[in-house]
Parts: C-alpha cells; structure tokens; sequence
C-alpha cells in the first residue's frame, strides 16, 4: 500500500516537472513580452535593457533552469503587467475558479443521477430516450454557447438572473451550468449502464422475490455498483472542466484564475502564464493522484 | 499468408471489416442527412451562399431573420452588425468546420495511432517513454495549452489544425495502445512472429485491420470535439482570424450585441449543435455496429 | 468531493453563504466603475494610459490642462524657459504649503527624487525622455531648475514630465511599500486595493488645492472590464458613474431617467499607414497615396459602425494643440481615386496585406478596420485581410525589430498623447523617418527629408505659442503629401452617472479623473 503511496507521487512529481517543462519552453516561444510593456517610442535601447533585467536574452535552457530554481521555492517571478508575484496573483484567483468547479460539478451530479438513475429503471421508455437526448446535447455544444443562451433567455430576456460578475449566490448558477452541462452524458450513460449490469442480475431478481422494496433495490445495490465508474470518469472530466473553466469565466466574467491567464496570454505576460497553468495542473495531478489512491482504497481487489 | 488458429472470432474486432453485418434498418437517417447538408456547404462555400459572406453593407446593419418584424427574404437569417448575412457566413463556416475536423482527425489520429502501436507492440521503455509524455501532456489544461500554442504560432487555420493535433493524439495512442495489448497476445500474432513476419508486416497484415474498427467509431466520435474546441479557440481570439469565417468566431462577434441581435449567438451555435449531435449520433451508431461491447470506449 | 458527503455540504454551504457583499451607496462613499485598471500606482513606473487611472487622483504634476483643456500651473506656482536657445533651462517655482497625504510638505527634493527615479531604466519605462536634462538643480526647498544639454519640447509637452514623489516616505517604506501604499499630494488618499477587483480612496482633508476639491468623503473604483456588466451594474444602481459607456447601449442609458452622460475625444487618434518609404511599393506614389485618402467614406463608417461615436479629424483634432479648423480631409471621392490610381500606373489596382487590430483597444475597431478595407477594395485596392491580436499587432507595427518581414502593406494604427493631445512626440513616430538607435521614426513608415527636418525642428522650440506655428505648417505639409498616413477618426467616449452625482469632467487620465466631485442628498 505504501509502496503504492510513493510510486504514485513519483509519478506526479515527475508529471509535474514534465509540464512545467512543456509550459515553460512554449510560452517563451509565443512572442516577446517587452515590446508590449514599453510605450511604443521607447528606443530599442531601453527595449534591450528591459529585456536584460527581466532576464529574456539568456538562452531558453537557462532561463528554464533559473526558472525552476525559484518555481520549487515557490517564486514564479514577478508579473510582467501587475507587477505583483504572479503566484501571489494565481493564488488569490484560484478560490474563485475552485468555487466555479464545485457548483459545476454539483450540477453535473444533480443533473446526471436522476437521469442516469431514471433511464435505467425505465429502460426503454421515452423517459430513457429523453435522458439520452439531455445528456447528448451537452456534449454536442460548446459550453460557452450554452452559457450564452443561459445569458440571453434567463438574464437578457428574463431578468431572473445575473449575468456577469461573482457579487451572490446567484451569479454562479448560470455559469455553473455551462461548465457541468459536458461531463452529464457520459455520467449518465454510466450510471446507467452500471446500473443495468446490476438490475438484471439474479441477485436482484432473488431480492424482488423475497419483498425487499425497489427502493433500497435500486440505490442500495444498483446505484453502488455505479458509483465506483462514476468517481472513476469524474476524474477524466475534471481535466475537461478546469479547461472549460478558461472560456466560460470569460463568457461570464468570473474572476477566476483560467480568465486571468486567458489574459496573461494575450499580454504574453509569462510568469502569470506559467503560474497559472502549472498551478491548475498541478490541481489536475493531484486529483487524478488522490483518485487513484481512493480508487484502490474502495475497491479491495484492485490493492496490489 | 498469415495462419489463423481460432475457428471462429472471439470478439467482432477479429472480424475484417468490410464483412462487417450492415444493418440498413437502425441507420441514423437524420444525421446523415444533416452531416451531408455540411458536407455540401463545405464544397460549395461562397458559391453556395446567397451572398458573400464578408460584404460589408453598413446600411443593412442587425436585420432579424425573415420571420421577425423588419426581416426580408433577403437576409433569411438576418445580418450581423456590418451588414453581413448571417446564412451565407453559416455556410461558408461549414467550409473551416469541415477542414478542420478532417485534417485534425487524419492527422492525430495517424499520430496517435503510430504512437500507439508501437507502445503497445514494442513495450518496454518505448512504451514507459511514450505513456510519460502522454500523461503528462494530458495533464494540462488543453485548452490553456492550446491558447500558448496559438499564440506562439500565429493564430490561423493551419495553426488551429496544429493545435487540435498536438492536442487530441493522446486520445488515440492511449486507446489504440491497450487494444494493441490485447491483441497482442493472440495465437495468430504469435504465429506470425514465429513465421518470420517482421514488425511492419505484423502492423499492416494482423493488427491495423483489427483495430480499424476501432479507430474509424472513434474518430466519428471525435469530429464533435473537433469542432467544439475550434469553436472554443476562435471564440477566444486565437483561432480562426478574419476575413476567414468561422462559426465559433461568428459567435465571438455577436457577443456584445447579445441584447440587441439575440440571432447572431443563436444561429451559429445551433449550426454547432446540429453537426455536432449528428456526428455523435452516427458516430454512436458506428460503434454499436463494430464493438457492441464498447470495451474501450 | 469523490463521495465524501460531509465535505459536499460543507462546500455548499460555503457556497450559499455568498459571495463578497455588495457595494454600500451611503451619502458619503461614491462607487463608480471603470473598464480598465492600471498596472501600478506608482507614478514612475507608469508605463500607459490606463496606470493614470489610478495614478491620477492621487499624484499631482507641476502643470496640467484644466477642464477648459487650457494649460494651467498647478504645483508649480511658476515656471519659466530661461538660459540660452541651446542650453534651455526650464526655471520651476513651486507652490508653497502643499503637503503629502501624510502630512510631509512638498518640496523641490521630492522633484528630484521623481526625477532620479524617472531616469532609472529599472523603475521607469520612458528613460528617452529625460536624456536631455543633464542636471537637476535645487536653489531652495521651493525652487529648481532643469538644465538642458539640448532643446527639448517633448518635456514641456508632457506636463513637464515630473510627478510630486514624497521622498522621505519612500525612503521610509521602500519600493514595495509605496506601491503598497503610495502616498501623493493628490485630492484622494489611497486606502485599500484589490486587485481586478476594486479600490479605495478617501477625500484629503489637507488638500492644497480649495477651489477645485471633492465634496463627498469615500470613492471605491469597481473594476468591471465587461461592458455588459458595467452597464448592468449602472442600471441596477450598484455603481453611480461608468466609463466608456458601450457603443450600443449609448441611446439606451442617454433616456434613461436621472442620468446624466459627457461625451467626449477619448484621447486617441487612428490612422492607416502604409509603406511609402519602400520604393517598390505602390503606396510610394504620392497619387495611390493620395487614391487612399479619397476611397474610404469615414463619415459613413463612422456613423454605421461606431454608432456615431466618432469625430473625424485631418492630422491634429479639435482641441489638440496647433489644431486648425481650416484644415479639412479629403473628400469621399471614390472615383476621383480610382482615376488617381490610374494615372498612378495600377489602372487595375493592385492588391496588397492589410493587417488589421482585432483587439478591442477602441470599440468595434476590428469592424471599422474590415470596413475601411472593405472601401479601399471598391476602388481597387484589393487587400489580403489579416486579423491580429494586440501582441501580435505591436510586434508588427514596431520598426527596427529583428524579426519577421517588415510591414508591407496596410496597416491600421493609432496614437495617443492624453488629453488634449500634442501631435510633437506621435509625429516623432511616425512622420519622422525611422532612425535606428536615435529613437526617430519608431512606428514610422515614411521617409520625407523635409517631415524629418521640421519634426526636429519643432523638438527644439520649447516656447509653447511658437510651437503652433510650426505645428500647423507641418499638418499642412503632411496633408498635401499624405505622408504619415491617413487620419480617420477620434473615438469618443461616453460617461454616464446618477444626477445625485455632481461630476465635473476634468481631462486627466482621459476623463477618469475625480478632482471636483460631490453627492447631492
């Protein structure tokens, strides 16, 4: 079990370096920062000599190693535009866009059980097909088009609803269900397939004979048989999400850390870039780490 | 002459494809049809449109679709804010939709399958090397890597395919690789090591035709993605650029007069929708026909 | 979250409990709302317009423009050009009994302070333009001298450049500190900030300044760079005074009742460039150049689509120093420009790239850019459109670069001097010749021997009535040969706040500024 422990956060450190590596190298290559901090007339000499204190005329391997040096001691420089440590600047967004995934992921969830649940038990019927056609929109749009309609009827047309901005509660229900609408197919079709395996089962059979309440039938021992494929996929959808997150905080405006590095991007500010992307990363790694490790903990016949 | 040792396959996927059992009854006649409409639109682009797409007509500004008050004939589906027809911009976008799904499939998925075989075949460190530098690819945000990439490569069509490219092969390796795992240890392969067959024919002969199958429901599958994620890029500014017309930059544009023209989101996106909900759909109906028992997918 | 339900409620909770609370309206706090936000508050670190946003309310200069846009002294009390026509030097009397917000009196130290910082390349990003000064003089706490090793009009134009830098405090608290908490002589007292977020201001008690001063207490600045937002936010009274009203929503907010709206230049000024230095180019004809100034209708674009919001201009715009309303653009003459580029050799016209800004640095600028290019295809001019974001644009535009084939074709680009806008330094850029090295030239696509002598010429006078002259014959000459590309329009911007709020608009950071401000009851 231990062995297990340290093989896999070997495995994410080297995944993190890995990507710290990738980030680094590309970005750097995505075109020149200085000619955009300094005001269009400044001589190249003052472009040269800002260039040289921001340390950009080392060759690329060098700058990656002094990079890497400061990153592991938690210093990702200084942003280019804001002028403030960019981790400092990645950390204090990051809340925001956590928030965002959650209510996102509990829609997913709110959305997906009963559809998945409902299409099992009534496998067949136009409740099924119903669920089934739900669930294939979301994967058959761009979230931020479903945030924009969301915008246009219940904001725009309706009034019902806040469109932009973080101030309440109810400025993250829009955007929450543009971003979990994707991953509610797939949960459903596995819910219900899960379920499926079960339901047809002779255990089940034998249990309805003897009087147990479908109930208990359906969520004690079907449901539970889909949940172990369900937290699995959570996994693979959560990458999805943390990438949908980019487009849907800038659809809506959510202070968040993907619309802070959309726009890092665009102003080629670096170290706000590299922060930010490693940082979600990292998230990612270690949520499919802690997945793994949850993962082998329920389900005994996987410990090795 | 490759030697087969089981009598009968034991999963539809040792079945050659072209023997595959054709049911004409659940075709999914709708998204055909509809993926054949985009197909048409691609090929006949401007020459299609009703009018050109990129004519500026300053004066027929935010015109409605045809069945709102203010709407003609003329612009079925109305203009944008300079004028521009909304229909013949939504036909001609098929154009890059279509551009984009084909080349970003053929090319990742040729990517990735290679990638994929050989780690599977091969094993060893090949495999170790190639799993890494997937897994750690997929590790970032894509679309946070795609947005890098566009920027360090000058937004555009070409880069846009490059992007989805270096983004969607590990979609493939990673399937095509456990398939190959499994394959691999069948009699037949063995037999064929053991007749002298080196390792291209190994892949071209016995395990390419096996996993076809595979490869062709996934890549209907991915076409959806494909062109969500073009969509996504050039909605942020660093995909397709004008006067190239995409629908994804179609809906970037209508966004600020969201209040004023609620056409402009709508149209483009339900474009989206369509050709995305039938490729699933017919991409669903592929993979029901060739692995029934969806084992990887 | 993987099953675990206790920590499933407690997110939720935490998510029902709301986010941060809403703005308090009081009859005391004013909360307005900008579009954009400066990077640093820290006077010599500013790198562009927007950093004046914040930088403005809190800082002072030795001069600047009042509402009337007419140059006043400020914390100067007087100054004037003295020395010789070579060795100019600017003689500055400051005002007495002005004080820091926290409580220093200002000083000619604090002067050269700025000045020390403003020449130092690690702090300040426009180190070109104190070159010139070769020593910084303190005669007594109220008065000093710049000596000039050459005549430099660029500093004057600049509102003498200077900012009041409290330098005791900052030796106090270092860098980091006064950017944390920068202390000025300004009407505003800095109080807290988050940043993209909002910041806070508190009327100064000991404000110098008694004419022109803020009535209400507390100003919190939102941040709301979405348009949509913002004027949601206005409607719904969470914010009383937005910026940059969109473009779409102009007519809207203008009926809306109790609000009142200001519109005005927002201080920028665009133009089409193109190549005429290069001698294989077309756009080296005086007569293609010419064609260019006659196909585009800029009225109807700008009625179209800008919604109005745009006041079209030839070389120098209204209120702009050496503006002169006798000099008017060309005409929309389309087949005039045809016939032009006939005689000029290209009866077929002739096609060319034509890089347009997609980056919404003014509103709907990429669609002005697609129209202008539309025009110029009517007549001709057949251009290979190319969209490119801000970066890319910039890398572009940039001359002297080592990079990538030089711009060769048409190319939308604007400059942009404050208000009320001196054309001196912009022309430096882009009339000028480019000059490696020299800083001529930076975004210059032209080559005329005599632009670049009168632009120099003009750098050398520094007496601000004679410049005018010579500004208005260099408009002139620029008009008659096209060069230096062509003018097109001013964007203008729209403010809009509640009638409780009384505003008066004074010109610094373009119009964000707060110095007379108040809330009626």
């Amino acid at each position: 079990m231990k062995s297990n422990i340290i093989k896999g956060l070997a495995n994410a450190l080297v995944s993190i370096v890995g990507a710290s590596l990738i980030i680094f190298v590309i970005s750097r290559l995505s075109g020149d920062p200085v000619a955009l901090m300094l005001p269009i007339e400044a001589p190249k000499s003052a472009i040269d000599e800002l260039r040289k204190s921001l340390g950009l005329d080392l060759p690329i391997w060098q700058q990656y190693l002094i990079f890497l040096s400061h990153a592991v001691r938690g210093d990702f420089g200084n942003s280019y535009r804001w002028q403030m440590p960019a981790l400092q600047l990645v950390f204090e967004r990051l809340p925001a866009t956590i928030e965002l995934a959650i209510a996102a992921f509990t829609f997913s969830v709110l959305l997906a059980v009963p559809l998945g649940v409902l299409s099992a038990v009534y496998r067949g019927s136009w409740i099924d097909h119903l669920g089934r056609i739900i669930a294939m929109l979301g994967q058959a749009v761009p979230s931020f088009w479903v945030g924009l309609v969301l915008i246009l009827v219940f904001a725009v047309g309706l009034g019902w609803l806040p469109a932009f901005g973080a101030d309440s509660f109810k400025h993250v229900i829009l955007p929450a269900i543009s971003l979990g609408w994707y991953p509610v197919a797939a949960q459903t079709r596995i819910i219900r397939s899960g379920m499926l395996e079960v339901l047809d089962s002779d255990y089940i059979r034998m249990g309805r004979a003897v009087g147990t309440p479908e109930r208990l039938l359906i969520w004690k021992y079907a449901f539970r048989n889909a949940l172990l494929p369900l937290v699995t996929i959570m996994g693979v959808y959560f990458a999805a999400m943390l990438s949908g997150a980019f487009v849907v905080e800038t659809v809506f405006a959510w202070p968040g850390l993907g619309r802070t590095v959309v726009e890092a991007v665009f102003s080629r500010d670096y170290p706000v870039v590299q922060a930010g992307v490693l940082v979600t990363s990292i998230v990612f790694i270690l949520s499919n780490f802690l997945v793994d490790l949850s993962y082998s903990l329920i389900d005994p016949r996987i410990r090795r | 002459m490759s030697v087969t040792s089981a009598p009968a396959p034991a999963t539809l996927s040792d079945v050659k494809p072209f023997g595959m059992r054709f049911r004409l009854k659940g075709l999914p006649w709708i998204p055909l049809f509809i993926l054949t409409l985009v197909l048409i639109g691609a090929i006949g682009g401007e020459d299609l449109a009703p009018q050109d797409p990129n004519g500026l007509n300053l004066a027929a500004a935010f015109k409605p679709p045809f069945w709102q008050a203010g709407g003609s004939l003329e612009h079925i589906l109305g203009t944008d804010n300079l004028g521009r027809d909304v229909l013949s911009k939504i036909i001609v976008g098929a154009r890059v939709s279509v551009i984009v799904s084909f080349y970003a499939i053929i090319f990742s998925g040729a990517i990735g399958t290679f990638l994929g075989i050989i780690a599977g075949y091969f094993g060893g460190w090949v495999d170790t090397v190639i799993v890494r530098v997937a897994e750690i690819k997929m590790s970032i945000p894509a679309l946070a890597l795609a947005l890098i990439l566009s920027a360090t490569l000058d937004p555009g069509l070409t880069t846009v395919v490059i992007v989805i490219v270096f983004t969607y092969w590990t979609w493939y390796a990673r399937i095509i690789r456990s398939e190959i795992l499994s394959l691999k240890e069948r009699d037949y392969v063995a037999f064929a090591k053991v007749a002298g067959c080196g390792p291209l024919t190994i892949f071209g002969r016995h395990l390419l035709p096996n996993i076809f199958n595979t490869l062709l429901a996934l890549a209907t599958l991915q076409v959806g993605q494909v062109i969500i994620f073009e969509a996504s890029l050039s909605f942020l500014g660093l995909g397709i650029q004008p006067p190239d017309v995409s629908w994804g930059l179609m809906l970037a544009d209508a966004r600020q007069y969201i209040t004023y023209a609620w056409w402009g989101i709508t149209m483009p996106g339900i474009a989206i929708m369509l050709t995305c909900l039938s490729s699933n759909l017919v991409g669903d109906w592929l993979r029901d026909l060739l692995d029934p028992q969806r084992r990887q997918l | 979250m993987r099953g675990a339900t206790p920590l499933f409620v407690a997110a939720l909770a935490l998510l029902l409990s709301g986010g941060p609370s809403q703005a308090q309206s009081s009859n005391d706090t004013l909360t307005v709302a900008f579009g954009a936000e400066g990077t640093t508050m820290d006077p010599a670190r500013y790198s562009a317009g927007v950093d004046q946003y914040f930088i403005s309310q809190m800082f002072e200069q030795l001069v600047r423009f009042d509402k009337d846009l007419k140059p006043v002294n400020w914390l100067a009390e007087s100054w004037s050009i003295q020395g010789t026509a070579d060795k100019p030097i600017i003689d500055v009397h400051l005002r007495p009994g002005v004080k820091f917000h926290n409580g220093d009196p200002m000083t000619a130290a604090d002067f050269e302070f700025c000045f020390q910082r403003l020449k130092d390349a690690k702090v300040s990003r426009w180190t070109h333009l104190q070159v010139n000064v070769e020593q910084f003089e303190i005669v007594d706490d109220l008065h000093f001298r710049l000596h000039f090793s050459a005549p430099d009009a660029d500093y004057i134009v600049g509102n003498l450049q200077l900012w009041a830098i409290p330098k005791k405090y900052f030796e106090q608290v270092g860098d980091e500190g006064f950017s944390k908490a920068p202390v000025g002589t300004g009407p505003w007292k800095f109080v807290s900030r988050s940043i993209k977020e909002d910041i806070k201001f508190e009327a100064f008690d000991d404000y110098w300044n008694k004419d022109a001063r803020p009535k209400v207490k507390h100003l919190v600045a939102k941040i709301i760079p979405e348009d949509l937002t913002r004027v949601a936010a206005f409607k719904a009274g969470n914010v009383d005074w937005i910026d940059a009203v969109p473009l779409s929503a102009i007519e809207e907010i203008k009926k809306m009742p109790g609000v009142k709206t200001f519109t005005a230049i927002s201080g920028n000024n665009l133009y089409v460039d193109f190549p005429s230095y290069q001698p294989n180019s077309p756009f080296n004809k005086e007569k293609v150049r010419q064609a260019v100034a006659q196909a585009v209708d800029m009225d109807a674009i700008i009625k179209s689509v800008l919604f109005g919001q745009g006041e079209r201009y030839e070389q120098i715009g209204k209120g702009s120093t050496g503006y002169d309303p006798a000099l008017k653009p060309y005409p929309f003459d389309p087949k005039a420009a045809k016939k032009l580029l006939a005689e000029a050799g290209y009866p077929n016209g002739f096609e060319t790239p034509c890089y347009n800004l997609t980056t919404p640095r003014e509103p709907n600028i990429k669609e002005y850019g697609e129209a202008v290019f539309a025009y110029l295809g009517a007549v001709g001019i057949r251009c290979k459109v190319q969209g490119l974001e801000y970066a890319a644009w910039i890398n572009l535009g940039r001359r002297g670069r080592n990079g990538p084939p030089d711009m060769d074709g048409v190319l939308m680009w604007m400059w942009g001097q404050g208000l009320p806008g001196d054309p001196a330094t912009p022309w430096g850029g882009h009339l000028h010749s480019f000059v490696a090295g020299k800083g001529w030239g930076s975004y210059s696509y032209t080559d005329d021997k005599k632009a670049d002598e009168m632009v120099e010429k003009l750098k050398g006078v520094m007496d601000p009535e004679q410049r005018v002259g010579l500004i208005k014959e260099i408009a002139q000459y620029a008009h008659d040969n096209v060069l230096g590309g062509v003018t097109t329009y001013r964007p203008v911007i729209t403010f809009a706040w509640r009638e409780k709020v009384e505003f008066k608009p004074w010109p610094s950071a373009n119009w964000r500024n707060f110095k007379e401000v108040g809330l009626k009851n």
